[in-house]
């Protein structure tokens, strides 16, 4: 079994141990339109073993958190903690950082074409950490192969050799994922890693990432803009709006109950394949905003249709409202929370 | 019964495969269908359904290899430049991406008004103008607008600019190539919403590609399905979101997921079963 070796020589982590503490994290950027500040005083935690959904538009932040959790954000002002089992990802050396990236934490990329290097055989791509880490070429190679075989790739043995062009959309996502559990981590990235693949293949992702944090007890941070697609993976969930997270709960309870207008919003704009034909369907107005361009008080009071002049002025604090069973980042959680049978 | 407006008969486009000297690829495999005036017809099928290319052999855009696409009883293959020209005032394209499908140096007025100035050369200024203003209000873009260049807007703006671009010159057909997939999820209920409220206003016929069939069951009131090229399944929306002959039909509908988290889970569990059940022993 390959797993218990690789788990031996790390420290083994007990479902429900924190393995990821991100408090007060501050992202900024400058650029040509002046600064953009990205992301502002995210807090959140990731347990072991967990499912953690964080979903958002484009310019919402989502993307940029995911690449400061690797220490990947460069050319921006960063601040706050990102704490990985207890240590500061920010502050850290890099030869340090290098050596938890593949291994103790990794990521899957949206684009898995882009990601890869098209002029390397797959297999050497997938064996490249367990080369790094100093496992010899025929071990590596056995290795990479049975993780291929686990993330659904039939003939691990002769795709091994085969170039990335010469995999299909979602068998590339596949070896992105054995790429990024190969080294057995505490941890995954996920970001978009359905977004690019057709809705059958996307079904068949999502399965294969919840099989195996169930059978190795992975935690997996899961990025996506898709409401739909995070439903059923997700055991928590963060929105993250204008940099901000806006509502964050148990996924039920936000699917079921949202005291945020925006959430509220999205679930109602998707369109599905089942239930009523609506005339119309209910819509945001407006855009996202950009994050050089942030509206005063809470980012989402021009679109909203609850808004207050508060709204305005003062961005609301992240708070369980009474009445709800988690939290909002809205003025008016607490009047939504109340009425939430009659909003939709 | 209502008149059918397009035809598609036995339609068939070849591609070579690279590297291989005298293979040949069937993009698009005897492919028969019609498109009714008024209606909007949703071409549903994953990536290399050969849907684009269907779309783009009916607008011909590409030459297919063989078959026939009646417009109005007219075989647009064999058409000459100039009836050429009128068909292609009568059916217009919305693209996929609204980033590169417009020209990043023109602005915003001289994108929309290009195709009034090739098909309708006589008209003045002021008469190009108006018809700016009408198609700005039309697709919910402001007049101050017209003097900005694509790179000031967002995707959903760029997209009401492709749709008021295709709509100047007032053609009977839409042809609307993913035109939603790129967006923000936020928006592209918003510019669904657009396509359905056009269809009333204008009486316009749509044929509308997606890869999904979530997005086109709220706007098509007859759906195809796609598969490698074929038709496997084409019928009242009503009738194939509710009634599924064809297996892919069915295995696409059970594949797109819903935001409900209870149910998701369900068929989570359910297709895991199915996997450890099944193949692997």
């Amino acid at each position: 079994m390959t797993q218990s070796v690789t788990r031996a020589t790390k420290t083994a982590k007990a479902h429900g141990d924190v393995v990821l503490d991100v408090s007060h994290l501050s992202i900024r950027f400058e650029g040509d339109n002046g600064p953009a500040l990205a992301v502002s005083d995210l807090s959140f935690q990731v347990r072991a073993g967990e499912r953690l959904g964080i979903a958002g538009e484009s310019g919402s932040g989502k993307s940029v958190t995911a690449q400061a959790l690797l220490g990947l954000l460069n050319g921006a002002t960063v601040e706050g903690e990102v704490k990985f089992q207890g240590e500061d990802v920010l502050t850290m050396a890099p030869e340090k950082l290098r050596s938890l990236r593949g291994w103790e934490m990794s990521y899957i990329f949206q684009d898995p074409l882009s990601a890869m290097d098209p002029v390397r055989t797959v297999g050497d791509q997938v064996s490249q950490v367990l080369r790094l880490r100093g496992i010899n070429r025929k071990e590596a190679k056995e290795r990479t192969i049975d993780m291929l075989d686990q993330v659904g790739i039939r003939n691990p043995e002769a795709r091994f050799g085969d170039f990335p062009h010469q995999f299909s959309g979602g068998m590339r996502q596949r070896a992105m994922i054995a790429m990024a559990l190969i080294g057995d981590p505490v941890l995954v990235i996920a970001d978009e890693p359905t977004t690019a693949l057709d809705v059958r293949v996307q079904a068949q992702v999502i399965d294969l990432l919840h099989r195996l944090t169930e059978e190795r007890g992975v935690a997996v941070v899961f990025i996506t803009h898709d409401l739909a697609i995070m439903a059923g993976f997700a055991q928590r969930m963060m929105v993250m709006y204008g940099g901000r997270i806006v509502e964050s709960g148990m996924t039920d309870d936000v699917y079921y109950g949202s005291t945020h207008p925006y959430t509220l919003g999205l679930l109602n704009s998707l369109p599905r394949v089942m239930g009523k034909i609506a005339k119309e369907l209910l819509t945001i107005g407006g855009q996202p905003p950009a994050p050089t361009n942030l509206p005063s008080g809470c980012a989402f009071n021009p679109r909203c249709k609850y808004v207050l002049d508060q709204c305005r002025v003062d961005v609301p604090e992240l708070a369980i409202p009474a009445g709800g069973n988690h939290l909002s980042r809205c003025h008016r959680s607490e009047w939504l929370a109340d009425n939430r049978g009659e909003l939709t | 019964m209502k008149e059918v407006m397009l035809d598609v008969i036995n339609l068939v486009r070849e591609f070579p495969v690279q590297g291989a000297a005298k293979e040949v690829v069937r993009a698009v495999d005897d492919v028969s269908f019609s498109v009714y005036e008024g209606e909007a017809l949703g071409l549903v099928g994953e990536s290399g359904s050969g849907k684009s290319t269907t779309a783009r052999c009916m607008l011909r855009l590409i030459e297919p290899t063989s078959g026939s696409v009646l417009y109005r009883g007219r075989n647009i293959l064999r058409m000459g430049k100039r009836d050429l020209k009128a068909f292609r005032r009568e059916a217009q394209l919305v693209f996929q991406d609204p980033y590169s499908s417009l020209d990043p140096k023109m602005r915003v007025g001289d994108i929309i008004s290009e195709g009034l100035q090739i098909h309708f050369p006589r008209m003045s200024r002021d008469e190009v103008n108006t018809e700016l203003k009408q198609l700005l209000s039309l697709v919910g873009l402001r007049e101050d607008h017209l003097n900005r260049f694509p790179e000031s807007f967002s995707g959903g703006e760029r997209q009401r600019i492709g749709i008021a671009r295709a709509l100047a010159v007032k053609p009977s057909l839409l042809v609307c190539d993913e035109p939603v997939a790129s967006l923000d999820v936020s928006i592209q209920a918003q510019v669904l919403n657009l396509f359905q409220e056009l269809k009333e206003r204008l009486g316009l016929t749509i044929v509308f590609i997606a890869h999904d069939l979530a997005t086109v069951r709220h706007l098509c009131q007859r759906v195809a399905v796609m598969e490698q090229g074929v038709i496997r399944e084409i019928g009242p929306r009503d009738e194939i979101y509710t009634n599924p002959q064809h297996p892919y039909t069915r295995s696409l509908i059970a594949a797109v997921p819903d935001p409900d988290p209870k149910s998701e889970r369900e068929k989570l569990r359910r297709r895991q079963a199915k996997v450890t059940g099944g193949s692997s022993s």
